[in-house]
C-alpha cells in the first residue's frame, strides 16, 4: 500500500507540491521561531556566563518584589564584610547604569531596543572586559569604550569626549578600548562604556551604592564554599548571595523572559495561524482529490481492499506529504531564523547572536505539528473515501456519497460558533490571568473561523448570484460561466475562500486593534493633557536630573511647569505605579476624568491621601474613604486613604499622591522626577518656547522636549512599526491561502478537462478561457475577503469593547478595508495565473478524449 | 434456433461456484416500487463461461452486482464458493472479494500511475500476498503483454488495458470472475483479443467467468447464455451463435 501511495503522489506532482507548500510554510515559521529563540536564549546565557567567568560569588540586593523596569542597588559598604569572609581573595563593588558617550557631538547610543550601558570598571581579575588598546579607567574623568563604539565613532585612545549621565554631560577622556570576553560574543545592539566606580556613583546619584559586589575565591576554595562563607558573613536578609554561574543563569533567564519568550510566543501565534490556514487547504485538497478518485477507490474495494486500507491510502498520502513538507520546512526554518535575525538588526533591535541551533525539540515539535496537522486535516476526507461503495466502480458518473456528518454540518457549525463566541467573551471579561485569557480568546476566534468556514458554503450561491451580474457585464459569457463554475461546488469554493478569510480577517483585526491602541494614546493626549510641551527622560528606566525642573521654569514663555515622578509599588501582591505630582499645579496641566472626586480634592490631598485610577480601584475593590498600604520597590511602605477615583488607563495610570508623600518611598538614586508637563503663556510662540527649552536643557542629554503633536507622532510611528511587523507575519498566511486557491483551481481544471476541450472546440479562445479561470479565482477571493473583513471587524470591535477600560477604542478603518478588499481581488488574479495557463494550454483534441 | 430451456437445478449442482436462490431486489416502496430482480434462481458450475444478456433495465447488472456481493438482495440467498453472502459485514465481504472474486470492468479501471505489471499484481499487493511467479509468467504469456509490462495504462491501447485487467482478475486464481461489459468500450478487433483471453482462461485454466454484456459477439463465446427481462430469467441456453443470440434478443424486445 505504501508503494501505491508513493506512486500516486508522484503522478500528482503539482497537486502534491501545492498541498505540501500549504503546510510547509507554517512549519518553516514554527521551526524558524524555535531556532531563533533558542539562539537568543543561548546568546543570553553565553553573555552572562562570559560576564561572570572571572567572578566566583555575586552579592546583590533582594527587592521586596520584582519589577523588570527597576534596577535595585545595595549598600556598597557591604564589600568590607565580604572581604572579611573566609576564602575571599578579592571583592569589589560594581554598578551598571544607562548612559552613553558623545564623540564629536554624535551620541553613541542605541535608538532601538538594546540598552546603552555604563559599567563601573572593576579590576582586571574580575572584569569581563579586557583592554585591546590602552588600559582600564582608574582615575576620575577616565573612560574606556567598547570596540564596537570605537569602530563606529573612530574615537581614539587619548581623545577627549563627553559622557551623557543622569547628572548632565561630563567631560571625560578615553584611556582604553575594550572587548567583551574573548571578543567573539556579540552583545546585540547594546553599547558599553566603562568608567571608574566613583564617577558612576556621583553622576548617577548612587553615592555609597552598588549594583553588585563581586568576589573572587582564593585558590582551592570552591564557588559553593565561598558562597557559604560570604553568606555567613552577611546576615542581612535583604541581600542575595549567589555563585557567579547562578547569577548568570538567573540574569539570562530574566532577560529571556523579557525578550526571547515574547518573541517566541508572538511568532508562534502567527505560525499557528499559518498552520491553521494550511490545515484548511489540506482538508480541501484531500476532499477534492478523494471525490475525483471515487472510481479508483471503488475499484480498489472491488478487488479486495478493505475500508481500513482505503483510509490508509489517503492518510498515508497525507502522512508522506506532511513529513516531506515538515522536513523541508525545518530546513527553511533555519533560513527564516537567519533572515529574522538580520531583519531585527536592520530595524535597530539587534539581537545577540550565536550560531544557528537546531535542537531536537525543534525538530520534534515541527515534525509533530507538520505531520499531525496534515494527517488530521486529511481524516475527514479519508473517512468519506472509505464510504465509497465498491459498486461505484461499475457505474458511470458516480459522486461521493453524502456523509452522515455532512448533514449535521449546520447544526455542528452553530454549536462551534457558540462555543467560539463564549470563548471570546470569557477571554475578554474574565478575571483569570492574561495567558489563559489570551488563549481562550484565540481559541474562541479559531472556533469562529472554523464555524464560518463550515457555514460559508451556504452563502456561496447567493453571493455568486449577486457577483455574477457585474462580472457578466464586464466579462460577458465567460463571466457567466465563471460564476456558474464557482457556484458548482459551493463547499469547495467556501473552504478555499475560508483559508483566505482567516488571513484577511486577522489583518483587519490587527489594523483595528493597533488603531485602537494608537487612538488610546493620542486620545489620552488630546483629552487629558492641558499642557503644551512635555519633558521626559529618553530611553528606559528614565529619571530626570532634579535640575531639569528649575531649568524648565526659567525658560521665558513657560507659564506652568508641573513635575511628575513615580516608582513601582505593590498593593496586595500586585504591582502598580505610585505617581507623585505637584498638588498646586497638576490640575493646570492635566485634566482628571473624575468618577468620584473633583479638582478641589487634589489641593487637599496632603501626604496621606491618594487618588486611584478607576480600573485599579475596581481590581483592589477600593472606594473613596478606604485605606490601603503600598510597598515601594525601595522596601519602604506607606498607607493612604482614597480621596477620589478617576479614569486614565494611559498617562497617570496608578495611584496619584503628593510628591512629598512619594519622596520617602523612593530608592536613594531616584530623583522622583520623570516628567515635566509644561504650559506656555498665551502670548508666546510655541516654536520659540520649545527651542528655548531645548537650549535650556542642553546640559541634560537624557531630557527630551516634545510638543503634544510630536508625542502623538512618536506613538503613531511606533504603532506603525508594530503594524508593519504584524502585516508581514500575516502576509505568510495570506500567501498560503493563495496556494489554496491555486490548488483548488488546478484540481477543478483537471476534473473539467473534457469540458474545457468542449469549450475550446466550440470556439472559446485561450484568452477567454484564461479570463474564465481568473474570474473564478476572483469570485473565490472576494468571498474570502468579504468574510474576512466582516469577521475582522467583529473581532476588532469585540476586543476594543472588551478592553475599553484599558483605553482601547474602536475606530472603523474604512480606507484600509477598501485596500484589503482590492488586495484580495488582486490576490485572486495572481492565484489564477498558473491554473489559467495550464487550462489554456490543453490540447483540444486530447482534452475531449480525456477519460 | 433452439428454444428449449436448459434447466439447471441449482441446489443439486455440487460443483456450483455461484448459486443464487430466489433472489429478489426491490427498489422503492408502494406505487414507486421497482422489481429489479424477481425471484431469480440460478447456479453457475465451475469452469463455465456464462454470458448474461438482456435489454436495459432487465436486471442483468443488478443480478451481477448481487452475485458479486457488491449489492444486497431484498430477499433470497447467494452462495459464492460455498459462502452465504447474506448477513456478511463489510469486512467479510471485502475479504471474500479479495480471495474469491475477480472483476473485469467496462472502463478497465486501471490505476494510471502504476505500470501494467504493477496493475496486474495490485490485488495481491492489497491482500499482502506474493503472486506465484510461474502463474504470473503464464498469464503474461497468455495476455501477450510481455513487452508492455513496464508501460503505464496511458501508453497502452484499450485492448491491451483490458487484457491487463483480465490478468489482474486471474492472478489470484479467484473462484469466479465477473465481467461488466468487458468489451463495451472496445472496438471489434481488440474486443476479440479480450474475449479470446477470457475463453482461454476458462478452457486452459479452468476459471469460472460470468459476464454481463450487450454484445452478441461477446456472448457467442460463452458456454451458456442467460437472458433476463423484467427481473426474471426468460431463457437459459447453452452455447449460442451470435445470430441465435440476436434472434432471441429480438423476441425479448
Amino acid at each position: 500500500m505504501i508503494g501505491l501511495v508513493l506512486r500516486g503522489l508522484s503522478t500528482r506532482k503539482l497537486r502534491s507540491a501545492l498541498t505540501a507548500i500549504a503546510i510547509l510554510l507554517g512549519v518553516t515559521m514554527i521551526s524558524g521561531t524555535l531556532v531563533l529563540t533558542d539562539q537568543i536564549d543561548r546568546a543570553f546565557v553565553q553573555i552572562f556566563q562570559q560576564g561572570n567567568s572571572k567572578i566566583d560569588v555575586v552579592v546583590k540586593q533582594k527587592p521586596p518584589f520584582k519589577d523588570p523596569q527597576t534596577e535595585v542597588f545595595l549598600n556598597a559598604e557591604l564589600v568590607t564584610a565580604v572581604r572579611a569572609a573566609d576564602g575571599v581573595q578579592l571583592a569589589e563593588p560594581f554598578i551598571q547604569v544607562q548612559g552613553y558617550v558623545i564623540v564629536d557631538g554624535e551620541p553613541m547610543d542605541q535608538t532601538g531596543g538594546a540598552p546603552s550601558f555604563v559599567f563601573s570598571s572593576v579590576s582586571e581579575e574580575l572584569n569581563p572586559y579586557s583592554p585591546i588598546e590602552g588600559r582600564l579607567p582608574t582615575a576620575s574623568g577616565e573612560i574606556a569604550i567598547a570596540k564596537e563604539i570605537a569602530t563606529k565613532s573612530k574615537a581614539k585612545v587619548g581623545q577627549a569626549v563627553t559622557l551623557a549621565t543622569q547628572d548632565g554631560i561630563k567631560p571625560v577622556k578615553i584611556v582604553g578600548i575594550v572587548q567583551y570576553g574573548d571578543g567573539t560574543t556579540s552583545l546585540g545592539g547594546s553599547t558599553t562604556v566603562l568608567a571608574p566606580l566613583i564617577d558612576v556613583q556621583n553622576w548617577w546619584s548612587l553615592q555609597g551604592k552598588a549594583s553588585y559586589i563581586y568576589a573572587k575565591a582564593k585558590d582551592g576554595v570552591s564557588d559553593d564554599q565561598l558562597k557559604a562563607n560570604v553568606r555567613a558573613a552577611l546576615p542581612q536578609t535583604d541581600v542575595i548571595v549567589q555563585t557567579g554561574k547562578e547569577d548568570a543563569d538567573e540574569q539570562a533567564s530574566v532577560l529571556n523572559d523579557l525578550i526571547g519568550k515574547i518573541i517566541r510566543y508572538a511568532l508562534l501565534a502567527f505560525a499557528g495561524v499559518a498552520v491553521l490556514v494550511g490545515a484548511f487547504i489540506i482538508y480541501n485538497t484531500f476532499s477534492i482529490t478523494v471525490a475525483q478518485r471515487t472510481r479508483e477507490f471503488a475499484m480498489l474495494r472491488t478487488i479486495g481492499a478493505s475500508r481500513r486500507q482505503i483510509l490508509g491510502t489517503v492518510v498515508g498520502e497525507a502522512f508522506i506529504i506532511g513529513s516531506v513538507a515538515s522536513i523541508i520546512g525545518i530546513g527553511l526554518g533555519l533560513v527564516f531564523a537567519w533572515g529574522l535575525n538580520k531583519l531585527f538588526g536592520a530595524i535597530g533591535f539587534g539581537l545577540p547572536a550565536t550560531g544557528l541551533i537546531l535542537s531536537w525539540q525543534t525538530v520534534v515539535v515541527a515534525l509533530a505539528v507538520g505531520v499531525g496537522i496534515t494527517v488530521l486535516a486529511s481524516i475527514f476526507p479519508a473517512l468519506r473515501a472509505t464510504k465509497i461503495a465498491p459498486i461505484a466502480a461499475l457505474r458511470e458518473g458516480v459522486t461521493l456519497p453524502v456523509g452522515r456528518f455532512q448533514k449535521l454540518t449546520p447544526a455542528l457549525a452553530i454549536i462551534i460558533a457558540v462555543l467560539g463566541a463564549a470563548g471570546m467573551v470569557f477571554g475578554l471579561v474574565s478575571e483569570a490571568d492574561t495567558t489563559s485569557r489570551l488563549l481562550t480568546l484565540a481559541g474562541g476566534a479559531i472556533l469562529i473561523f472554523v464555524a464560518v468556514a463550515m457555514l460559508a458554503r451556504f452563502i456561496v450561491r447567493p453571493v455568486v448570484g449577486v457577483l455574477s451580474v457585474p462580472i457578466t457585464k464586464v466579462a460577458g459569457g465567460v463571466g457567466k460561466l465563471a460564476s456558474e463554475n464557482a457556484a458548482r461546488n459551493p463547499a469547495r469554493t467556501a473552504v478555499t475562500a475560508a483559508a483566505l478569510m482567516i488571513g484577511i480577517g486577522l489583518v483587519v483585526f490587527v489594523t483595528i486593534f493597533v488603531g485602537g491602541l494608537r487612538e488610546s494614546f493620542t486620545g489620552a493626549i488630546d483629552n487629558s493633557l492641558k499642557s503644551d510641551v512635555t519633558v521626559t527622560a529618553r530611553g528606559f528606566g528614565g529619571s530626570l536630573p532634579a535640575g531639569v525642573l528649575d531649568a524648565v521654569k526659567a525658560v521665558p514663555g513657560v507659564e506652568t511647569a508641573s513635575p511628575v515622578g513615580g516608582t513601582a509599588a505593590q498593593v496586595d501582591g500586585q504591582t502598580f505605579a505610585l505617581i507623585g505630582v505637584d498638588l498646586a499645579t497638576i490640575t493646570d496641566v492635566y485634566a482628571f476624568d473624575w468618577n468620584d472626586g473633583s479638582d478641589e480634592a487634589v489641593q487637599s490631598l496632603g501626604t496621606d491621601k491618594a487618588l486611584v485610577e478607576d480600573a485599579i480601584a475596581t481590581t483592589l475593590k477600593l472606594a473613596t474613604g478606604d485605606s490601603f498600604t503600598v510597598q515601594a520597590i525601595s522596601g519602604e511602605s506607606a498607607t493612604f486613604t482614597v480621596a477620589g477615583t478617576y479614569t486614565d488607563p494611559t498617562i497617570l495610570n496608578g495611584f496619584v499622591v503628593d510628591q512629598a508623600a512619594l519622596k520617602p518611598l523612593l530608592q536613594s538614586n531616584a530623583t522622583g522626577l520623570n516628567t515635566v508637563f509644561v504650559t506656555e503663556t498665551p502670548d508666546s510662540n510655541p516654536d520659540t518656547v520649545q527651542a528655548a527649552l531645548d537650549e535650556a536643557l542642553k546640559g541634560y542629554p537624557t531630557a527630551q522636549v516634545q510638543s503634544n503633536a510630536q508625542q502623538k507622532e512618536e506613538v503613531a510611528s511606533s504603532v506603525n512599526t508594530i503594524l508593519v511587523i504584524f502585516y508581514a507575519l500575516l502576509a505568510l498566511s495570506v500567501m498560503i491561502s493563495l496556494f489554496g486557491i491555486v490548488n483548488t483551481l488546478v484540481l477543478s481544471i483537471f476534473e473539467r478537462t473534457r469540458e474545457i476541450g468542449m469549450l475550446r472546440s466550440v470556439g472559446t479562445t485561450r484568452r477567454q478561457l484564461r479570463a474564465m479561470i481568473r474570474w473564478e479565482a476572483v469570485i473565490t477571493s472576494i468571498i474570502g475577503g468579504v468574510l474576512g473583513v466582516l469577521l475582522g471587524i467583529m473581532f476588532g470591535w469585540a476586543v476594543c469593547k472588551g478592553l475599553e477600560s484599558e483605553g482601547l477604542s474602536f475606530v472603523f478603518p474604512t480606507v484600509q478595508i477598501v485596500i484589503f478588499l482590492v488586495l484580495s481581488i488582486v490576490a485572486g488574479i495572481v492565484a489564477a495565473i498558473l491554473p489559467a495557463r495550464r487550462a489554456a494550454k490543453l490540447d483540444v483534441l486530447e482534452a475531449l478524449q480525456y477519460e | 434456433m433452439s428454444t428449449e430451456i436448459t434447466s439447471t437445478p441449482s441446489a443439486v449442482a455440487t460443483d456450483a461456484v455461484v448459486v443464487a436462490t430466489d433472489v429478489s431486489k426491490i427498489y422503492g416502496e408502494g406505487d414507486s416500487e421497482v422489481r429489479a430482480l424477481d425471484g431469480v434462481s440460478v447456479s453457475f458450475p465451475k469452469g463455465q463461461l456464462a454470458a448474461v444478456m438482456g435489454p436495459s433495465g432487465s436486471g442483468k447488472s443488478t443480478l451481477m452486482h448481487i452475485l458479486a456481493g457488491l449489492d444486497q438482495p431484498t430477499s433470497g440467498s447467494v452462495l459464492v464458493d460455498g459462502t452465504e453472502l447474506a448477513g456478511l459485514n463489510d469486512q467479510k465481504l471485502t475479504l471474500l472479494r479479495r480471495d474469491k472474486i475477480g472483476f473485469v470492468f467496462q472502463f478497465f479501471n486501471l490505476l494510471p500511475m502504476l505500470t501494467a505489471k504493477e496493475n496486474i499484481e495490485l490485488p495481491m499487493k492489497i491482500a499482502g500476498t506474493a503472486p506465484d511467479p510461474e502463474w504470473e509468467a503464464t498469464l503474461v504469456e497468455a495476455t501477450g503483454l510481455g513487452t508492455r509490462l513496464t508501460h503505464k495504462p496511458a501508453e497502452l491501447s484499450g485492448g491491451q488495458q483490458q487484457r491487463v485487467a483480465v490478468a489482474r482478475a486471474l492472478l489470484s486464481k479467484p473462484a469466479v470472475i465477473f465481467g461488466d461489459e468487458p468489451t463495451g468500450n472496445l472496438d471489434s478487433k481488440t474486443s476479440s483479443e479480450v474475449l479470446a483471453l477470457l475463453r482461454r482462461a476458462v478452457d486452459e485454466f479452468g476459471q469460472t467467468v460470468i459476464m454481463v454484456t450487450h454484445d452478441a459477439s461477446a456472448a457467442a463465446i460463452a458456454d451458456r447464455t442467460l437472458f433476463l427481462r423484467d427481473g426474471k430469467i426468460v431463457r437459459d441456453a447453452g452455447h449460442l451463435s451470435a445470430g441465435e443470440i440476436l434472434d432471441t434478443i429480438k423476441t425479448l424486445e
